[in-house]
């Protein structure tokens, strides 16, 4: 047990690929265009202002930390049918092929115009349009405050895992391959690295199998568009 | 439990989040603010298959040919009650969280000296031996005022000032306390003292803040793209502006886990 923490070779591609290429300091490789993209969709709350905070503690001094506290059911559901009425989301909503995948309280800094509002943010997965929905819901004025499409991927939702579950049980080549005790143990967010992988873009989930004591033996994705098992691969060749 | 700790000359508040651990917000130092916001948005896993040696496999196949995956650190896979214990100089939150092979304890310390812990025990075991954690993150320091902030990074026997987002790895280079990265209040000269995990092959993301930039439910940007924080750096000026920081480890497992990721952090100047 006394081995160095130090990585090898394995671990030392992982990181030149998750890493940006240039040097310090600078951006990383294609960082920017990718930001300016973000950054062009992500003007802020429509109410943002320029200056952002001046006075010393204009931060915290007047800022209510009940502002912060999970939202109550009511609130979930009101942010939730806030959102869903918004003329810019008719489509999603009269079609209803979309996933809640997070509603929580949200908290802007003062001197924000939104700052000491009771907010939330919603996040939806809209499967009609392929696209993400990033909201912030002002539930004091009962109103959308600020709404980004993008076609990012937020972690999956509840459902959604159940759902992944579900598929990759009831597969053939799954079963085929299950050994005894084994079952699902977890469902991964999974995206492809390569465009070869159907996962590369498309809205995807991996169930890991296993035994109770952690084991795992199969991997099965899951293309969660279009319900399918896409790979079935032993856990020790993942 | 309350949601608010007040001891070892700290104040902080904290709550379990959906998807980023147990997440910390206002917190005070000896009655000075000293952060906004801070979590662990997520902990990504990278799977090397092409480093085992099993039978009937090709060796010129190409490794890692599965994309990296994760799952949220909060209240579906929250194991146990967060835990807040005091320890001998400090205090500190604890959560455990589990999902099917990967195990991980989360840590806030706090220490009476100024010192804060924001780590992350991992257990493993993964789907298999070779596989890389990275751990990521997010910090919002508000040393006094959100805004007139400076960063500086150790480099070339020296700090030098940060002017630009960016990204800043760890080299090995620090000053003579082992610091890296530090924020400063120039007004009150109060500092943020970052000092990476020597094994954790840490760097540092430096991102000016924006409302409608908030921490991601996912490092997933769009294909093809950087992934989260990457893909939020651009080049817009950093020097009197409202600052976010990312810290990300990335940790291979190994026969000696658990291991412990994350930095030391320290408050200085507010004493």
């Amino acid at each position: 047990m006394a081995s160095s923490k130090k990585p090898g070779t394995a671990a030392r591609a992982a990181k030149r690929k998750a890493k940006p290429k240039q040097r310090a300091g600078a951006a990383p490789h294609g960082a920017t265009g990718a930001s300016r993209t973000s950054r062009a969709n992500r003007a802020g709350p429509a109410s943002a202002t320029t200056g952002e905070s001046t006075a010393a503690g204009a931060t915290g001094a007047r800022t209510d930390p009940a502002l912060f506290d999970p939202l109550t059911p009511g609130e979930a559901a009101e942010a939730l049918r806030t959102l869903t009425e918004d003329r810019r989301l008719s489509a999603m909503a009269k079609v209803g092929r979309y996933r809640v995948v997070c509603c929580e309280p949200l908290v802007v800094k003062p001197p924000h115009d939104l700052a000491g509002q009771r907010l939330a943010r919603v996040v939806v997965y809209d499967y009609a349009a392929d696209r993400t929905v990033d909201a912030c819901v002002n539930l004091d004025a009962g109103a959308v405050a600020h709404l980004e499409l993008t076609s990012a991927q937020p972690m999956l939702s509840r459902d959604e895992e159940a759902l992944a579950v579900s598929i990759a049980s009831a597969d053939e080549r799954v079963r085929d391959k299950l050994a005894l005790g084994d079952a699902p143990q977890a469902t991964m967010h999974y995206w492809g690295r390569t465009a070869e992988d159907l996962a590369f873009a498309r809205r995807s989930a991996a169930v890991v199998f296993g035994r109770g004591d952690g084991h795992a033996s199969i991997v099965a994705v899951v293309d969660l568009l279009e319900n399918m098992v896409t790979q079935v691969v032993p856990a020790e060749r993942w | 439990m309350s949601n608010v700790i007040r001891e070892a000359n700290w104040t902080v508040h904290w709550r379990l989040t959906e998807s980023a651990g147990i997440g910390i917000y206002l917190a005070d130092y000896r009655g000075r603010r000293v952060l906004w916001e801070g979590s662990l948005p997520y902990v990504t896993v990278d799977h090397q298959r092409a480093e085992l040696d099993l039978p009937g496999e090709s060796t010129d196949e190409p490794g890692e040919v599965h994309g990296p995956w994760w799952l949220p650190l909060g209240t579906r896979t929250l194991e146990g009650p967060v835990r807040m214990q005091s320890f001998r100089g400090g205090v500190e939150l604890s959560a455990a969280f589990a999902a099917g092979p990967y195990r991980y304890t989360q840590l806030w310390r706090f220490h009476a000296d100024g010192r804060m812990s924001p780590w992350l025990t991992i257990l493993g075991p993964g789907v298999h031996d070779q596989h890389t954690y990275h751990p990521h993150w997010r910090f919002d320091f508000d040393l006094d005022s959100a805004r007139r902030d400076v960063l500086e990074c150790f480099e070339g026997e020296r700090w030098r000032r940060v002017d630009r987002e960016g990204w800043f790895p760890y080299s090995g280079e620090a000053d003579e306390r082992g610091y890296v990265w530090r924020q400063i209040d120039p007004a009150s000269r109060a500092a943020i003292q970052i000092r990476p995990h020597a094994r954790d092959d840490a760097e540092l993301f430096a991102i000016r803040h924006h409302d409608g930039e908030w921490a991601p439910y996912s490092p997933r940007s769009t294909a093809g793209a950087q992934a989260f924080p990457a893909a939020y750096v651009g080049e817009e000026p950093l020097e009197g502006e409202d600052v976010t920081l990312w810290y990300v480890a990335h940790v291979h497992f190994d026969q000696s886990y658990p291991y412990t990721a994350g930095p030391w952090i320290k408050v200085d100047g507010l004493d």
